[in-house]
């Protein structure tokens, strides 16, 4: 998670994650869509379909509460025709209204609202009342058979005023020998069984009104007493049966089979809509965690199949672009077909790269072996010249013991930097190759310099690569000593170091170098007299034995030079000399 | 990847959290009122119970109904505001029973973060967030209204009033409504203001008492359900129910049998049902902090005898079981 975005290039993840979470947003809202628009509609015609169906039951309830009222009219009226006195009746009936808790009193009215006989479960009968509501000759004048009023208060009994309904019966009754009401005040608390337990929705209810609109009853009826509520009875009341849906609410309006009262329900689509809302807040909820969760574990396998092996392919491209030789490949098994064509492939070339690469750095150092031999091969022209012009001048002389000195060196010479082709001698041979150049060039040099030796004796058959020491021995001359004017010397050490390698170190007091020219003469494929150079030397070296060994020159202007060769402490040859 | 997966894992935690958070709405836990009256014994407050219970249910809060054993403990009353403070309320409904010494219970309370509504009677003390009850004032004026006609035009008015304890507030203004309304009466005058505790027992004796040291008086005024009671247990024990009239306040089976049977003239009845369910409705607003109204007057009647059975009448006198 570096950065998603490399200026113009897109990841491969990042691309993935963004097909994949566009599309599963685009199907969940699709989804959600359609879900939300079939369910709303489904979820309005179910509450259209219950609270009807509560409506109707409240009203089948309603109408058996009514009949039942009218029964015991009836029945009533029965025991007043069977009564032979007012007594007996009057006993009879009491019972009746203690077995029956919501009827309150039973009233026997004469046709001027005359109270004429009276049984209540309160039995203290005021003397005096100021007004009967239970008495209305407006609406006892009807000729329907049966009389209801609207809820009035009883206050025909002391120390109660109880809400209760008259319901009566206008009869010839031959007990009284004239026409009489029967009236039964009622309470409320059986019809409050029915409506107080209807429930529409969550807030739904179901209340009572009469045909005039007025509120018979509710189950919030205090409330609505206090004018803390209000029902929308002035519109309600002109409607016929049936459902209406208002902005906030349905109506379901049901009349009672007498046509007296009407049951009215009342479900709030408001909080249909909040609960919906919440339903579908909750779907989709589910839907995006789930697919949230899905999408991870997709993610996830498709990571670990396709993006993660094409990241480690491209991780595995780079290391191979920053360090060829050293790069090694397996290409892993992969999942995907592809992939692992890739990768095969990718494997492939990384072999055959290596190959490729060994072949050409071997033809190198065959080449460059070849190349130094066939130098080292060489004489020098002007050496061996200077050399028999040397000793050619002292026959003239007579100096023959110098001469034959100088006969025998330069055979030794020449017999070691033969030395049968082969590349490595003997330390002590090349210590003898260079004694053999010293003493004829400190003939060419008279009184200019002197030398020293000093040779680790358990080196001495050690092996190193022959026409090592001369060409170092010439550069001190040629550099150092050819250009003092005091004598010169010259140190040759033989030694091992702390490593385990040998050194061999060629020490002059000469006039010393710049930095410069010790580079220049690394740098030199030729020695200054023709012969193998200094360069030639540390080639060798470095081909032979690796980086690690080869020259390593120190200088001083006016003090001195000093020259060290490293090379490993060889016993016998090197296998792979060509 | 790693990272990447545990990024989407942490996303779809926090989507379940959020659902959560959306549906545990509903089951956060109610919010707590304490309603704090001046008694429970009185119809009066019995109906203001069922206001403040049929709201709890509406509303969907938790409240508590308390009160002290009388109308003159304003110790137990503030001691009870502590209590509610320190159970942790988010409303007091109060009812004070002394004006001035139950202002710095309320006040501090109010500095702990508890709303205050008043209902009934308020106290000295700006941390009252709002009030419910009756205009106390038009309320005494129309209980004057109705003492000057209750007597037959022509007679002198002599007035006894008996009000309980000078420290409650609805009392105090009542009584200042009325002797407003009655100083522009030209045969009417306030001849005795004896105020006792809030009892039926000291109502009843201070009225004797104001009957028999008085006899000049032919009007008696009481400001609140004990006292109208008080009144009519003298009025009928001293049988003078002819000659005595009464206005009182409140309305109970007794009181309201005593203006049928004509010892009582008339009533100033409260609406103690919707100052229970208001004051429960506005503490609602004032903790979910969308309430505007500072003072909500509830309506207070006139009922006499000749429109106590009229059809609004009954809904006001009469409660419904």
């Amino acid at each position: 998670m570096k950065k998603i975005f490399s200026k113009k290039n897109v990841r491969l993840s990042t691309l993935t994650i963004v097909f994949v979470g566009i599309a599963i947003t685009a199907a969940v809202a699709i989804c959600v869509g359609l879900f939300s628009a079939v369910y709303s509609r489904s979820v309005l015609r179910d509450a259209t379909v219950s609270s009807e169906q509560v409506v109707a039951q409240s009203t089948i309830a309603v109408n058996n509460y009514l009949d039942g009222m009218k029964d015991k009219l009836s029945k009533i009226s029965e025991q007043m025709y069977k009564s032979e006195s007012i007594e007996a009746f009057r006993n009879d009936i009491a019972v009746t209204t203690e077995i029956q808790n919501d009827i309150y009193a039973i009233l026997i009215y004469d046709e001027n609202g005359n109270i004429l006989n009276c049984v209540s479960e309160n039995s203290n009968f005021k003397d005096k009342i100021c007004r009967d509501l239970s008495f209305d000759k407006a609406l006892y004048a009807t000729t329907e058979k049966y009389i209801l009023t609207p809820p009035h208060v009883d206050n025909l009994f002391k120390g109660e005023y109880p809400w209760v309904v008259t319901i009566a019966l206008k009869e010839f009754q031959p007990l009284y020998g004239k026409n009489v009401y029967i009236a039964i005040d009622f309470k409320f608390s059986e019809i409050a069984k029915y409506i107080d337990h209807v429930g529409i929705g969550r807030h739904g209810y179901c209340y009572i009104m009469d045909a005039d609109g007025n509120i018979v009853y509710h189950p919030q009826q205090q409330m609505i007493y206090s004018g803390l509520k209000e029902e929308a009875n002035a519109n309600i009341q002109s409607l016929k049966d049936g459902v209406y849906p208002e902005k906030d609410k349905i109506y379901t309006i049901r009349t009672t089979q007498d046509a007296r009262w009407r049951i009215v329900g009342v479900h709030y689509t408001e909080e249909l809509r909040l609960e919906r809302r919440t339903q579908i807040l909750v779907g989709i909820m589910i839907a995006l965690a789930c697919s949230a969760v899905i999408t991870v574990i997709m993610l996830f396998l498709f990571s670990k199949i396709v993006n993660a092996p094409v990241r480690e392919l491209v991780r595995a491209m780079k290391a191979f672009e920053e360090a060829a030789d050293t790069f090694e490949y397996k290409a892993p098994q992969q999942t995907v077909a592809e992939l692992q064509i890739l990768n095969d492939s990718f494997e492939h070339l990384v072999k055959r790269t290596k190959e490729l690469m060994e072949k050409v750095r071997n033809e190198e150092i065959v080449l460059r072996k070849t190349e130094l031999k066939a130098l080292q091969a060489q004489i020098n022209p002007h050496f061996l010249y200077n050399t028999l012009d040397s000793i050619q001048w002292m026959c003239e002389q007579g100096n023959d013991a110098d001469a034959v000195k100088m006969v025998g060196a330069l055979a030794k010479l020449f017999r070691i930097s033969i030395s049968r082709g082969h590349e490595f001698i003997k330390i002590k041979d090349e210590i003898q190759h260079a004694q053999s150049y010293l003493i004829i060039q400190s003939f060419r040099y008279r009184n200019q310099f002197s030398y020293t030796f000093r040779v680790d004796e358990e080196l001495e058959d050690c092996l190193c690569n022959k026409i090592t020491i001369q060409p170092l021995i010439e550069n001190a001359i040629y550099h150092g000593i050819d250009r003092m004017v005091d004598e010169g010397e010259i140190h040759i050490t033989v030694q091992e170091s702390e490593d385990g390698d040998v050194l061999i170190i060629v020490e002059d007091n000469g006039v010393g170098m710049t930095e410069e020219q010790c580079k220049k003469i690394l740098s030199k494929d030729r020695s200054d007299s023709g012969g193998i150079g200094v360069k030639n030397v540390d080639d060798r070296l470095k081909i032979y034995f690796g980086e690690k060994y080869g020259l390593q020159i120190e200088s001083e202007l006016d003090v001195g030079t000093k020259v060290t060769v490293r090379m490993p402490k060889l016993r016998k040859e090197p296998d792979n000399e060509a | 990847m790693k990272h990447k997966s545990w990024l989407c894992l942490l996303l779809c935690a926090l989507l379940v959290l959020e659902l959560s958070a959306c549906t545990g709405r509903s089951f956060q836990s109610k919010k707590q009122i304490a309603v704090i009256v001046k008694s429970q014994n009185s119809e009066f407050w019995q109906t203001v119970k069922k206001g403040v219970t049929a709201a709890a249910t509406e509303y969907n809060v938790s409240v508590t109904f308390e009160g002290p054993q009388n109308e003159e403990d304003y110790t137990a009353q503030n001691q009870m505001i502590e209590n509610a403070v320190s159970r942790g309320v988010d409303a007091i409904v109060l009812s004070a029973i002394d004006y001035d010494r139950c202002a710095s219970a309320v006040t501090s309370a109010a500095q702990r973060g508890v709303k205050v509504v008043a209902i009934d009677s308020t106290v000295r003390s700006s941390a009252v967030n709002m009030f419910i009850g009756t205009d106390n004032v038009a309320a005494g004026e129309t209980a004057a209204q109705a003492a000057v006609q209750s007597v037959p035009t022509g007679q002198n008015i002599a007035i006894g009033i008996i009000n309980c304890d000078g420290a409650t507030e609805n009392g105090q203004r009542r009584e200042e409504g009325f002797k407003n309304y009655i100083k522009n009466v030209e045969n009417a005058e306030v001849v005795a203001v004896l105020n006792v505790d809030s009892s039926v027992e000291s109502a009843t004796s201070g009225a004797i008492h104001l009957l028999t040291n008085y006899p000049k008086i032919n009007v008696l005024v009481g400001f609140n359900e004990f006292m109208t009671l008080g009144i009519g247990n003298a009025i009928e024990k001293l049988a003078l129910g002819d000659k005595i009239h009464a206005v009182g306040f409140d309305s109970n089976i007794v009181s309201i049998g005593m203006l049928e049977s004509g010892e009582m003239d008339a009533l100033i009845v409260q609406n103690p049902f919707a100052i229970g369910y208001l004051g429960i409705q506005h503490a609602v607003d004032l903790i979910e902090g969308n309430a505007t109204e500072m003072t909500v007057y509830t309506q207070a009647s006139l009922i006499t005898k000749e429109n106590m059975f009229d059809e609004e009448n009954q809904k006001l006198l009469f409660r419904f079981q």
